[in-house]
């Protein structure tokens, strides 16, 4: 079952490294979508180009006369989530809104009628520039249900909302440069490229288990990587372990 | 308690955030002499501009601020990378998954009225509160590392703490004091192990409901 569930994480993160247009990024949110389970996918980016009065940049899974409703009577106004999001570091579950009243009754309740889920999550990005994005996603799980699936996936939600936010920037002309890694990285991708485990590599460099895994998640990261394999092949790639004499 | 305040609440929480920016300038300026920018009494940087997430310790009874800290993620500016990248010759981590923990405080005002033995059993419990909901929060947002810039003064409470973390890169002295660069593992492990030290068996964070706003009537966005 994990090994599944990584799996979805990885195609997921290959997907979005591979759109080179916004019309294939829409597509990828779809499959994103099926992929991890959720109603809707939802990417929203703003502060790029230092441009604030742009367009923020918009990739989303809702039909398009969602879109246009929305936009027609200004929700981005009323949007408790756009609104709050952008200002905030934790992902934010749309229960928190607790009871709808008025105008968030209804634009909540005209959401579901165009396909939204009943319940949503958003994860806030923050960005190198100032720039910030929110990515939501949307469900019909029961209460229980959702409780536990949401704290299942928040990482993977988390590495996706930063990996679509780095495609957005690039498909914008911004490309985020990733830092280098450091000795420390290098080398414990190194020992993985060996066929080491993150614990065989804690005992050898006299690191502790869990340090090994924040360098390697760090090495994921900067190497645009999905997983282990991946960061090792970008590293053979891009000629980074002929640096290590 | 623990009370986690997002910028977007800043406003509802207006003498809770005045406590925190007064007993920064207090512990870094007054008492520990850093070279930080106070204020009108208030210590703010840059990195309080950047929709941080603070923790505070509260005391359920009086509301009276015991502690602070500050979380940003490694993905926007912070503190290792972008202030103290002499502690990381070879380049600072960076992920989604792991955030900073900076600016944490002890408010020297809640210890200076009691007794020795008292007061430092307010800093003890009040540290460990803090450690605990950070790694409550972590969890919560599925962040599996924390990273944090502290001087041997802090390096001596987390030992007292029993909380675990490993050096990354060259530890240096800055000004009169040696400074660290440090990961801490954000797991349910570290959770229990801080729990058993500080007797917090159960959750430190504040509920929705216990998170009251200060001064007028709640008010919805709308």
């Amino acid at each position: 079952m994990k090994l599944i569930e990584n799996n979805n994480l990885v195609n997921s993160l290959c997907e979005i490294t591979n759109a080179a247009t916004s019309a294939a990024l829409n597509a990828v949110m779809a499959s994103l979508a099926s992929r991890h389970g959720v109603r809707s996918a939802a990417y929203l980016g703003a502060g790029m180009s230092g441009a604030s009065n742009r367009e923020p940049y918009l990739a989303v899974t809702y039909s398009p006369n969602w879109v246009e409703h929305y936009k027609d009577r200004g929700y981005v106004k009323i949007d408790p989530v756009i609104q709050t999001g952008m200002r905030r570091l934790l992902p934010l579950d749309w229960d928190e809104f607790g009871k709808l009243e008025g105008a968030l009754k209804t634009f909540f309740g005209e959401a579901a009628e165009f396909g939204l889920g009943r319940r949503g999550l958003t994860i806030p990005v923050h960005g190198r520039r100032g720039d910030r994005a929110l990515f939501s996603v949307t469900s019909d799980l029961s209460e229980r249900e959702w409780e536990q699936e949401k704290i299942e996936y928040m990482r993977d939600f988390q590495l996706l909302a930063v990996h679509l936010h780095d495609k957005v920037l690039e498909l914008e002309g911004e490309p985020v440069l990733r830092a280098k890694l450091t000795p420390r990285e290098l080398e414990c991708l190194q020992w993985i490229s060996d066929g080491k485990t993150a614990w065989e590599c804690s005992v050898i460099l006299g690191l502790s288990e869990h340090t090994v895994r924040c360098y390697l998640e760090s090495c994921r990261y900067k190497l645009n990587a999905s997983s282990n394999t991946h960061a090792v092949s970008i590293a053979y790639q891009t000629g980074l372990f002929s640096q290590i004499v | 308690m623990i009370m986690t305040i997002e910028s977007i609440d800043r406003q509802k929480h207006p003498v809770l955030i005045d406590q925190m920016f007064r007993m920064r300038a207090e512990v870094f300026s007054s008492r520990l002499g850093w070279e930080v920018s106070v204020n009108d009494g208030r210590e703010t940087d840059r990195f309080d501009d950047e929709d941080p997430l603070y923790l505070m310790s509260v005391n359920d009874e009086t509301g009276v601020l015991r502690g602070a800290v500050r979380l940003l993620p490694t993905t926007g500016p912070y503190m290792l990378r972008d202030v103290f990248s002499v502690l990381v010759p070879g380049g600072a981590p960076e992920s989604p998954l792991i955030w900073e923990s900076s600016r944490f405080a002890i408010n020297p005002r809640v210890f200076s009225v009691a007794e020795r033995a008292e007061a430092n059993h307010i800093v003890h419990k009040t540290t460990l509160e803090l450690l605990c909901g950070i790694v409550e929060v972590c969890r919560s947002a599925g962040i599996d590392h924390v990273v944090s810039v502290f001087d041997a003064r802090m390096a001596r409470i987390f030992r007292a703490a029993d909380c675990p973390y490993e050096v990354i890169g060259t530890p240096t002295r800055i000004g009169k004091t040696m400074t660290y660069a440090g990961v801490f593992e954000m797991t349910d492990t570290m959770r229990s192990r801080l729990g058993a030290v500080g007797d917090l068996p159960s959750t430190v964070l504040a509920g929705p409901s216990r998170q009251p706003e200060e001064g007028l009537a709640e008010r919805h966005v709308a």
